[in-house]
C-alpha cells in the first residue's frame, strides 16, 4: 500500500478505509475510526507518528478497517490540512462530482 | 506426527511419507527427496526399493529464477510413487500447471501432492489440475475441504479431472 | 445475442454463493485482508480513494434492453445513480457496500451478468467490435469465438494464478475497432482460399509501463483448434511469465525476452501436445449451439434509402451533423448503426446516469432489436435502428444529453477515472477531458479538424489507453502537483502503434494550450484529406515539438 508521508513530514495524520463500505475514515484521538478529516488526530514528528500508526492497528484492526497509513498534513491556521492533492481529495470526494462524497455531506449538514 | 492435516483422495490419512533433507541420509521408509538429490543420486536410489517421492519447488529465488521445472520430472516418473508440488504463496499459480503436465502429459497415476500455501479458495481449483492429495493447515476440518470442493458444482473446460466441461456435454 | 442455459444460471449463483461465504469470512476474521483480496478481485471487487469499486462484466460489450435496465436499476439501489462504461467495455460503479455486493451481484444474477473475472490475475472480459453483426464484410460474428473463450476461461482451473492480467479481444473486420494488437492475445477471425473460418493469433500486446504492440504468432489457426492453441499460450505463460516483480509479469515481457521465433517455438510444441489429446476440439454442435445465439436478428425488407431520413437531415441542420458523425452504414438495406456518445461537452467521458440507461434500454428494446453494445472508446451504439427511424431515436436521446455528435472527433476523448477515483493514479484526468472539451466544444471546429482521439490517463498503468491516443496525455506527479506529458501519433486500430512523447511536460495551467498549439500545427501543415494521423505519420514529431517549446 502506498504511503503518502514525504520525507521529513513534521504533522502526520492516519487513515484508512471502512471494510464495510470503504469511506475514508480517519483515525481519532478516542481511538475510533471517523468519517471527518478534522476530528483526525495529529502527529507531531517521526516518532510521534509511528506511535499513532501503532495505536491505529491493534491485532484486530482488520475487522474494522483496510490497510491504514500516515499521511502528511499541513497547518492551516489553527486546523490542518491535507499536504497532497490525492489526500485532499480523498478527505473531500472527487472534483467532477460536487455533489458526491464526503463534500456534499458536508453542505448537507 | 505432522504439523498439517493431510487428506488423499477426499479423506483424512495418516502421513505415511517423509520429506528428507538433502543431507539425511537414504532410508528405506517413503521419502520425499529434492529434484537436485533425484537427479545426482540415480545410481543410489535405483538401489532401493521403497516408495520415492519428490518434492518440485517454485520458490522464486534470484531475479528471475521460476523455480523447478516439471518437465525435468519426464525420465523419472516410472520411479515416482508421490510428486508433492510446492505452493510458496497462494497467488504463485506455476503448480498449477506442473498438475496438469504431470497428469495428462505423462500420465503420472501416482500421489499428487499440494504442500505450502494451500488455502480454502485453491482446493477445488488444484483438485481439477489433478492434485489428489493436500496438506491442509491442522485445524482445518473434513468437512470444510469437501465444502471447498463443492462450491462450484460444474466447469465449462476440460483439465485433469477428466471433467469434458459443459462446453463439451450440452446437448448430450 | 447468448443466453444462458441451466449450467450457465447455476455457475453464476454458485459463483455468488461462493462470494457471499468468501464475504463472511473475510468480516468474521476467518480470512485475512490479504487472502481475501485476490478472491474480491475475481469478483471485480476494487478499493478505489473513496469506497469500494464494482467492474461488472459485459462479454463483448453486448446488452440486452433488460439487462441496461438491471445496471439502470444497480446504480440506483447500490450505488449514487450512475455508472462508467470502461476501455474494456465493462461497466463501473465507484460507491457500493461490500457487505451488499453479494445481493447485488444475485440481482445481476437474474438477467444472465455478473462480475467473474474482471479483476485479478485471471483472464479478463474478451472485448470485441463494438459493431459486430451489423457492419458489414465481416468473416463471421466475432462474438462467436468470443463466447467460446469467455466460456473456456471461466474459472478455468489452470490460469486462476497467473503472474498477472490477461486480456484477450477479438476482431473480424479489416477496421480493428477492438484494439487486438495492444492486448495479451488478439485475434483476428478471417477466412482462408477455401472459405473457411480460422484465426490469426497475435500475442503480447499491451500498454502500461512498458507498452508493446503484439507479435503475430500464428496466421491461421483452424476453428478447431483455437481453444487448444489459447491453452497452449496460457500454459507457457503460467509456467514461464516472471513473478518477481509485477511490472515485468505480463506476456508482453515474457515474449519480449525471450523473443518472437523462440515463443512460437514453445507454443507451437505445447499445442502439439495439447491438440494431440483432442480434448479442447469443442464439438460441432456446439459451435453451432452457440453460434445460432448471434444469428441475425430479423430484418425487414426494406429498401436501401429511406425518404424520412433523408428529409429529416435536410429539415434540421443538428440531425444532419449527428447523421454524418455518429451514423454509420449497416450491412442490411435501410437499417443503420447509431453511435451514443458518452462525450458531452464538458461532461465526464464514459459516465451515464440511470435515469439514461433507462433512456437508452428503452431504445434498444424498441428501435434496436434489443440490443445496445459498449464500445473500448467510452460509447455505446444501438446496431440495427431502421433508417426511418433514427430521426425518432435521435429526438430521444437529444432530450437526454445522448447526441453530442461527435463521434470520433476531439471531443470524443477516452480518460480513466484518475485521481478523482482511482487508487492508483498520479493525477486527475476528467478534468482536464472536461477543459479540453469545452476548448474545441464549437463542432464546426472539430469537423474541420476531424478524426483525432485525445487519450488521457492518469497514471501509468494507461487504463486510459494514452500509449494510443493520435494525442496522448499521461498524468504524473511531480512533487505533489500534477503536470502532463504529451505523446503523438499513437494509433490502435489495425495500424496500431505505440505514441512518442514530446517532450517535457506541462503545467496544468498550460496543457490545454499545449494541445491547442498541437491542433494547430496539424491544421496548419495538413495536406488535403489528411487526419491528424495521416499528418503526423508524414511529417514527424519535429515540426509539433518546435511550435510545443520554442
Amino acid at each position: 500500500m502506498a504511503q503518502h508521508a514525504a520525507k521529513g513530514a513534521r504533522f502526520q495524520a492516519v487513515t484508512a478505509n471502512r471494510l464495510s463500505d470503504g469511506e475514508v475514515v480517519y483515525f481519532s484521538p478516542d481511538n475510533r475510526w471517523v468519517e471527518a478529516f478534522a476530528m483526525a488526530e495529529v502527529a507531531d514528528g517521526a516518532e510521534a507518528a509511528e506511535t499513532l500508526l501503532g495505536r491505529a492497528m491493534p491485532a484486530d484492526f482488520e475487522a474494522h478497517v483496510l490497510e491504514p497509513y500516515l499521511f502528511e498534513v499541513l497547518e492551516d491556521g489553527s486546523a490542518y490540512k491535507p499536504a497532497s492533492v490525492r489526500e485532499t481529495i480523498r478527505a473531500a470526494g472527487p472534483t467532477v462530482r460536487l455533489d458526491l462524497g464526503k463534500q456534499a455531506e458536508a453542505k448537507a449538514e | 506426527m505432522t504439523d498439517y492435516h493431510l487428506v488423499i483422495d477426499g479423506a483424512t490419512a495418516d502421513e505415511s511419507w517423509t520429506y528428507l533433507d538433502d543431507d539425511a541420509p537414504l532410508t528405506e521408509a517413503p521419502s520425499i527427496i529434492s529434484l537436485a538429490r533425484l537427479k545426482d543420486e540415480a545410481d543410489a536410489l535405483a538401489e532401493r526399493s521403497a516408495p520415492l517421492g519428490i518434492v518440485l519447488r517454485a520458490d522464486g529465488l534470484g531475479k528471475t529464477d521460476l523455480g523447478e521445472d516439471v518437465r525435468e520430472l519426464a525420465p523419472f516418473i516410472d520411479k515416482l510413487a508421490l510428486i508433492a508440488i510446492h505452493f510458496p504463496a497462494y497467488r504463485n499459480g506455476r503448480g498449477y500447471s506442473a498438475a496438469r503436465v504431470l497428469r495428462e502429459e505423462f500420465g503420472f497415476k501416482g500421489q499428487l501432492r499440494a504442500t505450502g500455501d494451500v488455502l480454502y479458495d485453491q482446493w477445488a481449483m488444484m483438485n481439477r489440475c489433478g492434485i489428489n492429495a493436500f496438506e491442509l493447515a491442522a485445524d482445518i476440518d473434513l468437512a470444510t475441504f469437501q465444502t471447498a470442493l463443492g462450491e462450484l458444482s460444474g466447469a465449462y473446460q476440460p483439465a485433469a479431472d477428466q471433467n469434458r466441461g459443459a462446453l463439451w456435454a450440452r446437448g448430450k | 445475442m447468448y443466453r444462458y442455459d441451466e449450467f450457465d444460471h447455476k455457475l453464476v449463483s454458485d459463483r455468488v454463493n461462493q462470494f457471499r461465504g468468501q464475504v463472511e469470512r473475510r468480516v468474521s476474521g476467518a480470512l485475512s485482508e490479504d487472502q481475501f483480496k485476490p478472491l474480491r478481485l475475481m469478483n471485480g471487487v476494487y478499493l478505489q480513494l473513496h469506497a469500494y469499486m464494482l467492474r461488472v462484466a459485459i462479454p463483448y460489450g453486448t446488452l440486452r434492453s433488460e439487462q441496461m435496465r438491471m445496471l439502470a436499476h444497480i446504480a440506483r439501489k447500490y450505488d449514487r445513480g450512475y455508472g462508467h462504461f470502461t476501455t474494456r467495455q465493462n461497466i463501473q460503479y465507484n460507491w457500493p457496500a461490500l457487505d451488499k455486493i453479494p445481493d447485488l451481484l444475485d440481482e445481476l444474477a437474474g438477467v444472465e451478468m455478473h462480475a467473474i473475472q474482471t479483476s485479478g490475475n485471471c483472464i479478463r472480459n474478451v472485448t470485441s467490435d463494438q459493431y459486430a453483426g451489423a457492419i458489414a464484410d465481416e468473416a463471421e460474428d466475432p462474438r462467436i469465438v468470443s463466447e467460446i473463450i469467455r466460456q473456456w476461461s471461466t474459472f478455468h482451473p489452470e490460469f486462476t494464478y497467473l503472474p498477472r492480467k490477461f486480456k484477450i479481444a477479438v476482431t473480424a473486420h479489416k477496421n480493428d475497432r477492438a484494439a487486438i494488437k495492444l492486448h495479451d492475445i488478439g485475434i483476428v477471425v478471417k477466412k482462408n482460399d477455401a472459405g473457411e473460418v480460422g484465426y490469426e493469433v497475435h500475442v503480447g500486446g499491451g500498454q502500461g509501463r512498458t507498452p508493446f504492440v503484439a507479435k503475430k504468432m500464428a496466421d491461421f489457426v483452424p476453428k478447431a483448434k483455437l481453444l487448444a492453441y489459447l491453452e497452449a499460450v496460457m500454459r507457457v505463460y503460467n509456467m514461464l511469465g516472471r513473478r518477481d516483480n509485477s511490472y515485468k509479469a505480463r506476456i508482453k515481457i515474457l515474449v519480449h525476452e525471450t523473443g518472437e521465433e523462440e515463443m512460437r517455438r514453445m507454443v507451437e510444441e505445447e499445442f502439439a501436445k495439447i491438440d494431440a489429446s483432442q480434448m479442447l476440439t469443442v464439438p460441432e454442435e456446439e459451435i453451432a449451439r452457440i453460434s445460432a445465439y448471434f444469428a441475425p436478428p430479423a430484418f425487414d425488407t426494406r429498401p436501401a434509402e429511406s425518404a424520412a431520413f433523408t428529409q429529416a437531415q435536410a429539415d434540421d441542420a443538428d440531425f444532419a451533423r449527428f447523421v454524418r458523425a455518429n451514423v454509420v452504414a449497416h450491412k442490411q438495406d435501410g437499417y443503420a448503426i447509431v453511435n451514443i456518445s458518452l462525450k458531452p461537452i464538458g461532461g465526464v467521458p464514459g459516465d451515464a446516469t440511470d435515469a439514461q440507461m433507462d433512456v437508452i434500454a428503452d431504445l434498444a428494446e424498441r428501435f434496436s432489436h434489443d440490443e445496445v453494445r459498449v464500445t473500448h472508446e467510452q460509447n455505446l451504439v444501438l446496431p440495427h435502428v431502421k433508417l426511418d427511424d433514427v430521426k425518432t431515436v435521435y429526438d430521444t436521446l437529444a432530450a437526454h444529453e445522448l447526441a453530442t455528435a461527435n463521434l470520433g472527433l476531439i471531443s470524443d476523448q477516452i480518460a480513466c477515472p484518475g485521481l478523482d477515483y482511482c487508487n492508483l493514479a498520479n493525477a486527475r484526468s476528467i478534468p482536464l477531458a472536461q477543459e479540453i472539451s469545452e476548448r474545441f466544444s464549437d463542432l464546426d471546429r472539430q469537423y474541420d479538424i476531424g478524426e483525432l482521439k485525445i487519450k488521457i490517463s492518469g497514471c501509468i498503468n494507461a487504463c486510459g489507453h494514452h500509449h494510443v491516443g493520435h494525442i496522448g496525455i499521461l498524468g504524473v506527479d511531480k512533487k505533489g502537483t500534477e503536470f502532463y506529458q504529451i505523446s503523438l501519433g499513437g494509433a490502435a486500430d489495425e495500424n496500431a502503434a505505440i505514441g512518442q512523447i514530446t517532450g517535457r511536460a506541462f503545467t496544468e495551467e498550460d496543457i490545454v494550450d499545449a494541445i491547442e498549439t498541437v491542433v494547430t500545427t496539424y491544421t496548419d501543415l495538413r495536406a488535403d484529406g489528411e487526419r491528424f494521423i495521416d499528418t503526423y505519420n508524414r511529417v514527424g514529431m519535429e515540426p509539433f515539438k518546435e511550435r510545443l517549446y520554442d
